[in-house]
């Protein structure tokens, strides 16, 4: 699914259409859709798009304060964010945001 | 009138609904919905064509509210679930109690952090309501073992009772607009001043529609022994107000124990409570033995129910919202344990019956009849 067809700059003035990987427990919060595309040159851009178009895939990954859910990892392609910049990690054209629940049992 | 009897059973796991004919001999069980994840509050709204509310507690992407309109068949998550305001810096935690209010499609919802929502669509939009939610007490306010939760919602006209744990019993005499701790007579086990104004750990409160006045309490207790600063605290455990809760006071005695999470009313006798002590240093059955407690007398004394549980080597809890009665002429009551078993107690209580005995461990039940 295409949300805009418009694109983001990086700071390198370069396009950053991104894809959002969606696991099959949300898509029911996107209409069914697997991936979705938008421009954004962070994964807090691309979730502020996120929260004006599909706010309860966004309240599933972050709560009310904004903050990512404790037991959701936000890959930008293999790299967990939370060992970075966590929401402000920068992207550039082409990467793959997935979105995963953490591993854990019981 | 052709009468079926719903239970919804919230467990670790989902939400379970079983069916059955008013007879009560078998039960037919669905589920599990919203599956793997743990289900804390239900309710079976008879308003108009019946609903079934459920919370959905899930620890990875956050709490929604589940709607069936089919006696429990399907479900289906509502548009939205409680929320606070970006700028509140509180997030939903868990979601603790769903209540009817006064229109067909207006509900009431306890949460944790304890606080109040409200919709007036059905489930599909909430707003809070600030006169609990951001009393000036709030941010003082404690968690459990359970976490810092609102778990009872009693309305009575412009008259709300709320239950916090642990923040105590509140009071509202004008619709939810303003509240008051109404804590008097409410021990507290577990700080110095066996008698505060807010903090205790309150477990549930019930009552009888038809006398609103009376209310019945399951407080935090197990501090008759206490040698610490402010004394032992016997009794407090079990408490009545006769005064829409403005004071409490101790209806323990007799009891073989004063702690336990649920409390329940007898639908036809406002004089008939029922009680599941536990020890209160492992939560679970005095003895090992599993029983309900019943006062006919409005908590004057105590009769023990055991019939039919086992004797020995029972060692599950029962949490606040486990326990529940139908409205039968001759009502049953119902005890889900965290060890995944549902209890039927037919008669009042007088005989006990396993009616599933491998469910996952359980945190609610709710029976209603359609």
């Amino acid at each position: 699914m295409i949300m805009q067809n418009s694109t983001a700059s990086s700071a390198s003035g370069r396009a950053t259409t991104v894809t959002i990987f969606v696991p099959g427990l949300l898509r029911h919060c996107c209409d069914g859709a697997s991936e979705l595309t938008m421009p954004a040159t962070s994964v807090r851009a691309a979730f502020e798009q996120l929260e004006r178009r599909y706010p309860s895939l966004y309240r599933s990954v972050c709560d009310e304060t904004g903050a990512q859910r404790r037991h959701v990892n936000i890959f930008v392609n293999a790299f967990n964010t939370r060992d970075g910049n966590g929401l402000d990690t920068a992207l550039l054209a082409g990467d793959v945001i997935t979105i995963l629940p953490a591993v854990s049992g019981g | 009138m052709f009468e079926r009897l719903i239970l919804c059973i919230g467990t670790r796991k989902g939400l379970f609904v079983a069916e059955s004919s008013k007879s009560r001999r078998k039960f037919e069980l669905r589920g599990p919905f919203g599956p793997g994840v743990g289900v804390y509050s239900a309710l079976i709204d008879t308003r108009g064509k019946p609903r079934i509310y459920a919370s959905s507690c899930n620890p990875f992407f956050g709490m929604k509210v589940l709607l069936s309109t089919d006696l429990g068949k399907t479900f289906k998550e509502t548009k939205s679930a409680p929320a606070f305001s970006k700028d509140d810096g509180r997030a939903l935690a868990n979601i603790w109690s769903l209540v009817p209010g006064d229109g067909k499609k207006d509900l009431f919802c306890g949460v944790e952090p304890a606080a109040l929502f409200r919709s007036s669509d059905g489930g599909d939009s909430w707003e809070m309501v600030p006169g609990i939610s951001n009393h000036e007490h709030a941010r003082k306010w404690q968690p459990g073992a359970g976490g810092l939760c609102m778990h009872t919602i009693i309305r009575d006209g412009e008259r709300m009772h709320l239950g916090i744990s642990t923040g105590g019993h509140y009071l509202s005499e004008d619709g939810g607009k303003t509240f008051t701790a109404s804590n008097k007579g409410i021990g507290a086990g577990f700080q110095p001043d066996p008698y505060p104004e807010f903090g205790q750990c309150v477990h549930k409160i019930a009552r009888h529609d038809g006398a609103p006045g009376r209310l019945y309490m399951q407080n935090h207790g197990g501090w008759g022994q206490w040698e610490g600063p402010g004394g032992p605290r016997p009794d407090i455990g079990v408490l009545r107000s006769n005064d829409y809760g403005q004071t409490w006071y101790s209806i323990a005695k007799g009891l073989p124990s004063d702690f336990g999470f649920p409390i329940v009313v007898h639908p036809h006798d406002a004089d008939t409570v029922y009680v599941m002590p536990l020890e209160p240093s492992t939560r679970t059955c005095p003895g090992a033995a599993p029983a309900v407690w019943r006062s006919e007398d409005g908590g004057g004394s105590w009769k023990r129910l055991a019939r039919g549980f086992p004797k020995k080597e029972s060692f599950f809890t029962v949490q606040r919202d486990a326990m529940d009665i139908d409205q039968l002429k001759s009502p049953a009551l119902y005890v889900g344990t965290t060890t995944g078993q549902l209890w039927i107690g037919r008669e009042g209580g007088e005989e006990w019956n396993c009616v599933f005995d491998s469910l996952p461990p359980i945190h609610c039940v709710k029976a209603g009849v359609v």
